[in-house]
């Protein structure tokens, strides 16, 4: 009884640290506590990418105006620094104030392949989702047109994903394979990704669409083998999203019966 | 109509403080690209300094610290994860904890308490604020609408670099009750800058 009702309590304390945390204003043994609390709360960890968010604002606020010269040293010196090759996605951790283990500060935020979306990342899918995410892709440098489609493309993604109200929906695929949907009610928009579906006779499409009250609106044909993701928006209350196999050039209608239907609530 | 790509979209999301370019310059960085450092250097260093100058009152630090800020920046560009927030937040977390790692490491608590009390710093006469910080006047505003010591206790913690614990100690009060007005306090700056 008293256990549960301290147990309460202490969570009650641990959550009111967001802020401070969000503000870099722990002491270490707090921050290593609180980070303990966030890898198993959910809610704490979209709180605290909300309040880095805004303490994002208050930083910018004060911007002020460099030393022209500081510009060409800067150039100059990332233009012979090595950079670090794609990997585990980081965050900046911090090393907890006043404290010695500056080395295990890989706090939180910090450790690689852990971080506010562990499914995701276990999933694999936040990889794919995110390496186009992060605009064009190599594949996009082909000509002008590519690369500015690409990239408008590569901010919606980005701004979806980054969205704070953003939330995960998975189903399965009859036949075989596994839909992803990140998206953000807030934004009325979504990020698709399917990942295993089985292969289709040639001339055969994997073809996406929202269903709802008002019909049925074409999203474009799945890229064949590869996950790559498809941005939506204009999402409408009673929306799902689903699949269909369809000639490889897509059609106006659903013209069979979908291997994915997928409510959006 | 079917087989095209949708590529419509709503309009900047996010609020003001969104910068979806600032994203995809990190990622144009993240494969080595110096024309894409050059951009984004002209939009990160001016928050980068203001940020860390408000921290360390100290320009020649501060110029220093930029440029660490900037070149961990470039160097670690791949591993940004817009799945954990903005790719300013992120940009802004660097630069303070970096700020922060300074200040904490090189003064003591005691000299700092000195300096929150004293008077102006004598930097404004060698640099000068960005008066296209559009943000500017609004933060002021949804600062402003805070309550005191909301106000205090984010700003000491933000702007001064202070711990909590020295925040309860600069304004007198316990340090649970910091702890609770910086996190009330940035729920309300939150939905203040957010509504704007």
């Amino acid at each position: 009884m008293a256990g549960f009702r301290r147990r309460g309590r202490d969570r009650a304390e641990l959550h009111s640290l967001a802020g401070a945390y969000a503000l870099n204003a722990l002491s270490g043994p707090d921050q290593a506590r609180f980070e303990r609390h966030l890898a198993g709360c959910e809610q704490c960890r979209l709180e605290v990418r909300g309040f880095g968010e805004t303490a994002a604002r208050l930083g910018a606020a004060q911007a002020v105006r460099p030393r022209p010269e500081l510009r060409d040293q800067a150039l100059r010196t990332a233009a012979r620094t090595r950079q670090l090759p794609p990997g585990p996605r980081l965050w900046p951790g911090r090393a907890p104030s006043g404290s010695a283990r500056a080395g295990a500060a890989a706090s939180w935020w910090g450790r690689p392949g852990r971080g506010p979306w562990p499914r995701l990342l276990a999933a694999g899918v936040a990889a794919a989702v995110l390496a186009a995410a992060a605009v064009a892709g190599v594949t996009a440098l082909r000509d002008e047109h590519r690369i500015s489609q690409d990239q408008a493309r590569g901010n919606e993604l980005a701004a979806v994903l980054s969205a704070p109200d953003v939330v995960m929906l998975t189903a399965k695929v009859t036949g075989g394979g596994k839909a992803t949907v990140l998206m953000s009610h807030h934004m009325r928009a979504l990020v698709f990704t399917a990942a295993g579906l089985p292969p289709l006779p040639a001339g055969k499409g994997y073809e996406l669409w929202l269903i709802g009250p008002s019909g049925s609106r074409p999203q474009g044909m799945l890229p064949a083998g590869a996950a790559r993701p498809m941005m939506i928006a204009g999402l409408a209350d009673g929306d799902q999203v689903g699949v269909t196999v369809e000639p490889r050039a897509g059609s106006a209608q659903p013209t069979t019966r979908p291997v994915l239907l997928m409510p959006l609530e | 109509m079917a087989g095209s790509e949708q590529a419509h979209w709503p309009g900047p999301a996010g609020g003001p403080g969104a910068d979806p370019e600032l994203a995809l310059l990190v990622s144009r960085i993240a494969r080595g690209d110096q024309r894409a450092y050059e951009q984004f250097y002209d939009r990160a260093a001016g928050p980068v300094l203001g940020l860390v100058l408000s921290v360390l009152r100290d320009l020649a630090q501060s110029e220093e610290v930029m440029q660490e800020v900037l070149l961990e920046a470039w160097r670690t560009a791949s591993r940004y994860d817009p799945a954990r927030g903005s790719a300013m937040s992120w940009l802004m977390m660097l630069a303070h904890r970096r700020a922060v790692d300074r200040v904490r490491s090189e003064q003591r608590a005691a000299e700092r308490e000195q300096r929150a009390t004293s008077a102006q710093v004598d930097y404004d006469d060698v640099i000068e604020a960005v008066e296209s910080a559009l943000d500017r006047e609004r933060v002021r505003r949804c600062l402003d609408a805070l309550t005191e010591l909301q106000r205090e206790s984010v700003t000491l913690a933000y702007y001064g670099g202070y711990s909590y614990s020295e925040v309860a100690r600069l304004l007198g009060v316990p340090p649970g009750t910091v702890k609770t007005r910086m996190r009330d306090g940035l729920i309300r700056l939150r939905d203040c800058l957010g509504a704007e």
